[in-house]
Order: C-alpha cells, then structure tokens, then sequence
C-alpha cells in the first residue's frame, strides 16, 4: 500500500517538471540528510545506501516489476566504464536525483544520467604503482550525503566528491599503502560521520573501524579489532580493545590481522554498527595459541563513541583464512513464540548465524553449504563450533607433510558478496559456493627473496554439476528452501522485491531473476560480462528500474586449477546496466 | 611519479591479460642496448640489499645493478618492488607481466631464489648467474647471552625476529612455545639486529647478511654469533640469483659472463665488503 502511495507520488513529481521544462531535479538540492539515509529502505524513488537501507537487507517493497512479468524484462540503456581498466566490477550503483553514482575498478567514480545513460562526470583517483592489491583492483561502492558522494580507493584514502561536479571536497588518507593497507569496501554514513573499515591480507597490519566528519574529513574515533591497541576519540586515548595478551601470545597483538575490509552494517533501533573482522595473523594457527580476539568476528560498536558494546567470534583460533568480515542484516522475527530482535550472518567458515543483535548471543547456527570438513556444527551453548582437530592444516615444517582437504575453501562457502532479506518471505538469499582446498606444508618457498616456509593449496569443486548455489535460508529453522545452482563460483550480491523475486548475476554473464518462493528462474540477460556487482532497483517517473554492474574479476580469475575451467572463457568488460519493462 | 608511456604500457599488458612481448627480430640484449638503458627490479626496504638511507637507495643489489649496467654500457633504471606475499608474485610483477596498478617490468630482477625445486615451478622467468649463498644465523650480546648454548636456555631473555619469518617460526615453536613470550616483531630483520643493539633485545635471528650489515654500519661491538647449526632448524641456506624473462636468454647469458668475471677479478667480494658483507659464494655457481 505505502509502496504504491510513493510510486504515484514519484511519477507525479517528475511530470510536472517534466512538464515546465525544468531540469531534472525532482530532490531537494540539499541532498540526503541523516533521516533520509536511516529511511532508504522505504523510499523508493532512490537508492541512498550500500544494502538499500543501514541494515543493508536488499529488500525493495516495490512490485511494479513482479514474478508474472520480469520475463519481459528489456534493456532501457546500458553505460559503458571505457578505458582499458576493465576488471572485476563489485560495486553496487547508488541512485538520486536523476543520477546513478557508480564505482570502477580502478577507484573510479562515474555519475551516469539516469535516463539516458549519458555521462555526467568520472573521476578517477591517481595511483601509485606499488600498490599491492591482494585481489584484483574492485571497489564496491559509494555513500552519498548532502552534497557529497563519497568512497574509498585502493591506497587507503577516503575521498569526498562533490555530488554535481566530481570535483574533490576533501581527501583524507586513512592508511598507509606502504605498509600493506588498502581499502574496497563502501563506506556508511550514520549521524554525520562517514564509517568504513580497513583492507590489507597477510602484511602485518591490523584491522580497525574509524569515523569521520563526513563534512571535513577529521577523525573522530578509531576502533582496533585486535585486543591490546589503544582506541581514540576526540584525539583522546578511549580504551584499549580487549584486554591485552588474554588470548595472543607475547607481541602478536600488534601484527595481528583482523581487516574489516567489507564494511559494515547499522540498526537504528539499537544504534549499534556490526563490522566483521577477517581472519588473524600469521596464516599459521600453531603459531599463536588462543581464540585470537578480536579476528574472525562480528563486532558490535557505538556509533557515537566507538566503544565495543558485544562481539561474537564465528571461527575462533583460525587456521584456515575463514574471515569473519560478512555482512550482519538485522531482522525481527517471532522465535519459539517469542518475537526478537535480531541479525543474521554467513559466514566465510560455511554457517549461518542468527545472534541476538541486542547481546550478540548465538540463537542458531545452520549449514549453508554442502560440506564443513572444519567442524561438525556449532554448539549452541558456548556458541563456539564443534572442531575436527585432523582437519585443521599442520605447523610448518621442512618436510612437505600430509595434506588436508579442507571445505569450504579459503574462498570460503561465501565470500564478499552480499546476501538479502525478504520481509515478505521471510527467508535470507545466499550466494554460496561448494568448494573445498587441499592444503599442505610448501618447505620450498620464498617470500621476499628468503626462504619461507609456506602452505601450498588448490582449490577444487566437491560437486559434478556446480561450484554456486543460490539458497533461501529460512532463519527461522535453519532450513534451506530452495536451491539453484551454477556452474561457475557466484560472486555477486543478491537482491529480492516485493514482487516475489530475487536478482543475482553470474560469471557467466546473466543477470537472472528468480521466483523469491519457489526459486524457479523467471529471466535472464546476457550482459557481456562476468556480472559480480550487487544489483538495486527503484522507481522513477513511475516505473520501476534496475541495475547491475557487468565486469569479471575479483578474487576467484586468480586461482587456477580445476575451478578455473568454469570462468576460463569469460571475458572482461566494464559498465552499468539498467533495466525496465516496457510500455 | 609514472610517465605517460608507463602508463600505458602497462594498462596494455593489463587489458591483454599478459605482457606483450617485444618482436622476435628485437633480441632483449640488443634491446637493452638500443635503448641504452637496463631496467631493473630491487626489493624495497631490504637492508643491506636494497634500501632508502636519507632518501637515497644504496645496498648490494643497488650496486650490482650499477656493475651490471656499467658493463653493459647502458644506464640503469632502478625500480623498486613491494614484496607481494611470495617471490612468485613479485616474478610476475617484476618481470613478465607487470604490476596490477601499472608496474611496468624490469628487464632483470635480482634477489630471487636460485633452487631448482623453485625455479621449475616459474616457466615464464629464466633464472641466472647466482651470486651469493644466504643463510640464518643468531647473534647475541656477549655479557647478555650466550650465543652457543641449547635455545631453550635463552627463555627469559628479549629475542629480535623478523615478523612472519622462518627465524620467527621458529623462535616461536621452539619446544611447545617455551621462548613464544619473549620474541619482539620487527618488520624487517635488519631492524630485529638494530632493534638488539638498542638494548632491546640480548639476541637476534636474521639473515647472515643483515647481521653483518648492521654490525658493520654500527661499529658495534661485544656481539657473538653462534657457531654451531641451531637444533632442527628449517632452512641451511639459499642461493639467490637473478631472474629475466623467459625469452631474453640472449641477456641472461651477458649477465652471467658479467658477474662470471666479476667474481673472478674479486670485484664482487670487495662490492660485497663495501656493505660489511663477506662474499659468499653461491653452492649452485
């Protein structure tokens, strides 16, 4: 009801500019405020926010376009990113005010005229070539507010353009590259500061969450993920993370790893953001006894303080690159009779988590994927999983050693890429891969011209007929609905609508559309490309669009082997495209 | 800062997805000598081999970037490379593909492993001339520790490593963890030996070369090294050489007649002893 009040509204508006000539403009030249932000997931005449809300669902209350018609589904304009820095496009697009902001490979930011595709302005960040990206050269998004557009580049700084022209208000560096930090992920913003994580692998750094004056660029707090760092606020010492050394051996703790390099979520009704956390380092888990707080996590923080108000620890002690970093959605949902406040996560280690998002207690944990060969299921009483110990890789040593298969992969049973809420299904869409890894001792190695002592691995397929797999998750019982599979790893974001449906894309190329009940596929389209972006949808001059970003690339084009045989024949490419029905 | 004609070599060998070769008709070493100038990859920020002191880059490999271009009778162009997370990486985006954000590649990159097990797992590099035999040692101050004894016996004593390494594996997994507790990080080894003579450790497990670098540009003295292999330790040295790309033979064989001679005529132990290093030839040569 409310979704067709505003759909009307939004078309009326846009006519009678249309109308008197005037340019474009059905917004508020202001721009988004702090309360349109917070209520991005009700307005759908835009698309404000990375997730389509602050709790980031990817639910659209819109049906215009719905599971009886998507198969008419047509191309109203597609736009190309050019150049020759065509590789892995993750960015989902951001849409206001008869514009599309989107991100490129490249840290590069294009405004597109959202009805006609026409560019308005590009602007790419300059890099430095020594930049050592861990994989591939993907930005996944921007935030948008006031006058500003904002998003971060791969050297780590954050830029803040303004939204009209795509020349720069303010450029702050908020890591050093040199020392192995990077950034990819979209920024939030929440209250006037603008929140993001940090990106860099196995370099030595650690993870942190930092606020900034979304107006000038200044730092307000930083947030360490490792326990023993100091936090700030103000300029001011604001506590320690943890308590050092309870669960680190000797100095460890400043080196330790725990990248939030996937950004974050936040619930207004609690006022709590939930960052995820990578895994610790070093990559060898002997080397460091303990449960390695705070990697592999999901944290709850205060917005307004930076203060650590509950975290829970999905893979404690990891030894096998199980970040922790996934997006936590809140939801409610009546559980046992009883309605919660809740969020769900899946992770990289192949669980699904449903925590209360209150205190972070662990209310379930299902199976997402074929195989966890890691563990055997959660215990719900310590919230802690249930270890294989054989099957956890070995200490380093000279000799080469058994191998152990792991599953899910270091790629993990989920990877970056977002998963939605349906409130009318009530079921999470998860965009999961069934693969695992053999991984050994590699006395034969060399990092930095020395001899090292590495792990070896390959990553292969556990199944005859597919690497993805598309899963409605019901959080409520931990089943899984349905179920589509592909041949190649998915690695896009999903979306789901109102109108009974889901959209994901494919390595393949499609961008495909699918019945939100039944999981039968409705529609595709071949974009030309591997599609690895998150789509969005929303209405303008009263019909309903959506977009996705076509490109291949990411992480996956960079491990070879048996997988490399679904995605071998894909090609690069690199642009935005936008679809409706037609009239 | 890049050029323009960097820029866009190296988004061409991005957007075919491999480095474009140079004609057959343009031999690399002739190639090399048309343009008059020898490019080559170093590490960043690897004391005594290549590194920054005042904004300028000095070290052994700096140098023999310099003898190698001298006897060419071209000009070096020395580029420096970020230690990706394996010598593998750095081959590619040091010699024959190029770096992701536009690195564009060396002709030669020196420092890489020359062992055979790990040169037959890189079929796109060619690997030559090897000039020196690295290896781990421990160094200690003489009235704090006692450099020769069992390493359980230093538990208790402040020891340096090298973040992520085999000297940091090691000190760390010795006996269960027994000396875990009392290992320091440093980013690099030669600032673990720094980090020693600062008084904030008694003992130090790095490279041969970065002891004795260290020692040398300090003057430092009253410090031991220990004779005597450490008990199960993983390595017992390396020879390291240098790597062109698959193709550039032609080059590859001038440089190995260059450093031939230059390790005979002695001009590379007395290049080696500039640094405070002792040449040690490697066992594959």
């Amino acid at each position: 009801m409310k979704g067709r009040f505003m759909r009307s509204l939004c078309g009326a508006a846009a006519l009678s500019l249309v109308a008197a000539g005037a340019p474009l403009l059905a917004q508020n030249a202001t721009g988004p405020t702090d309360a349109d932000l917070m209520a991005d997931a009700s307005s759908p005449g835009d698309v404000l926010t990375y997730g389509m809300g602050p709790q980031a669902q990817r639910f659209s209350q819109l049906k215009q376009i719905d599971a009886s018609n998507v198969s008419k589904l047509v191309p109203a304009f597609a736009a190309s990113l050019g150049g020759e820095k065509q590789r892995g496009q993750e960015s989902q697009p951001i849409v206001y005010d008869g514009t599309i902001y989107v991100t490129g490979s490249y840290s590069r930011l294009f405004a597109f005229d959202a009805r006609t595709g026409e560019e308005k302005w590009e602007y790419d960040a300059r890099l430095p070539d020594a930049i050592m990206p861990c994989c591939d050269v993907v930005n996944r998004g921007a935030a948008i507010y006031g006058d500003k557009i904002l998003f971060a580049t791969l050297d780590a700084h954050m830029v803040a353009l303004n939204r009209h022209t795509g020349k720069v208000v303010w450029n702050k560096q908020i890591a050093d590259y040199q020392a192995g930090y990077s950034a990819t992920a979209a920024p939030m913003v929440v209250k006037g500061k603008v929140i993001y994580g940090n990106s860099g692998g196995e370099f030595g750094i650690t993870g942190a969450v930092e606020a900034r004056d979304v107006n000038t660029g200044e730092l307000i707090w930083r947030r360490p993920t490792i326990e023993g760092n100091m936090g700030t606020l103000n300029g001011k010492d604001n506590g320690i993370t943890g308590k050092t050394n309870a669960s680190w051996p000797g100095d460890l703790w400043k080196t330790g790893g725990g990248a939030t390099w996937l950004g974050g979520t936040y619930d207004p009704e609690t006022n709590l953001l939930f960052f995820g956390t990578g895994n610790p380092a070093p990559w060898n888990s002997h080397l460091r006894p303990g449960d390695n707080l705070y990697t592999s996590s999901t944290l709850a923080i205060d917005p307004d303080t930076g203060v650590i108000k509950w975290h829970y620890q999905t893979t404690p002690h990891d030894g096998w690159d199980f970040d922790g970093v996934n997006e936590f959605i809140p939801f409610d949902a009546t559980i046992n009779g009883k309605p919660m406040k809740l969020g769900a996560k899946a992770d990289r280690n192949g669980y699904f988590y449903v925590l209360d998002r209150t205190n972070g207690k662990l209310v379930s944990a299902s199976k997402f994927v074929m195989q966890t060969t890691w563990a055997n299921g959660i215990n719900l009483k310590t919230g802690r999983p249930n270890y294989i110990d054989a099957n956890r890789p070995g200490a380093p040593t000279t000799a080469k050693g058994t191998s152990v298969f792991a599953s899910p992969s270091f790629l993990g049973g989920k990877n970056w890429m977002p998963m939605a809420y349906s409130q009318d299904t009530g079921l999470f869409y998860i965009p999961s891969n069934d693969w695992g890894m053999d991984i050994w001792n590699e006395p034969i190695a060399y990092k930095k011209g020395a001899a090292y002592l590495g792990a070896g691995f390959t990553i292969k397929p556990i199944a005859d007929d597919h690497i993805g797999a598309l899963r409605a998750m019901d959080p409520k019982t931990g089943k899984i609905l349905w179920e589509y599979k592909n041949k190649a790893p998915l690695w896009g974001g999903v979306l789901t609508t109102a109108g009974n449906l889901v959209f994901t894309g494919t390595p393949e190329g499609y961008l495909k559309a699918f019945d939100a009940r039944t999981g039968q596929e409705l529609w595709k389209f071949q974009t030309g490309s591997g599609v690895v972006g998150s789509p969005v949808t929303w209405e303008q001059d009263g019909e309903q669009y959506v977009a996705v970003m076509s490109g291949w690339g990411g992480a996956v084009p960079l491990w070879g082997g048996e997988v490399a045989k679904t995605f071998k024949d894909i090609n690069q490419g690199g642009a935005l495209w936008v679809f409706k029905l037609p009239k | 800062m890049l050029s323009r004609r960097e820029l866009l070599q190296g988004a061409a060998a991005m957007a075919t997805g491999s480095f474009l070769s140079p004609p057959a008709d343009a031999a690399p070493l002739a190639k090399v000598k048309d343009l008059g100038v020898l490019r080559v990859a170093v590490y960043k920020d690897n004391r005594p081999w290549s590194w920054e002191k005042k904004g300028e880059l000095i070290g052994i490999d700096v140098d023999l970037a310099q003898l190698l271009a001298k006897k060419l009778g071209v000009r070096a162009d020395i580029a420096q490379i970020t230690a990706d997370e394996g010598v593998e990486d750095d081959l590619r985006n040091a010699v024959w593909k190029g770096g992701l954000l536009g690195f564009m590649p060396a002709d030669i990159m020196l420092h890489v492993p020359f062992d055979r097990a790990f040169m037959a797992r890189v079929d796109r590099c060619a690997f030559v001339a090897p000039y020196y035999r690295e290896s781990f040692q421990f160094a200690g101050k003489r009235d704090e520790i006692d450099c020769d004894a069992p390493p359980v016996q230093w538990t208790g004593r402040k020891l340096a490593a090298e973040l992520d390494s085999i000297p940091d594996f090691y000190l760390i997994g010795l006996s269960g963890g027994a000396l875990a507790r009392d290992v320091t990080h440093y980013p690099t080894g030669a600032q673990a030996v720094t980090a020693m003579l600062d008084g904030k450790a008694a003992g130090v497990l790095a490279s041969r070369a970065q002891i004795e670098a260290v020692l040398h540009d300090r003057a430092a003295a009253d410090i031991d090294r220990r004779k005597m292999p450490l008990p199960a330790f993983a390595s017992s040295g390396w020879d390291i050489g240098m790597a062109v790309k698959e193709n550039s033979r032609t080059l590859g064989d001038a440089v190995e007649t260059i450093m031939a001679d230059a390790a005979t005529s002695g001009e590379l132990a007395a290049l080696f002893a500039a640094h405070g290093v002792t040449y040690v030839k490697a066992s594959a040569g």
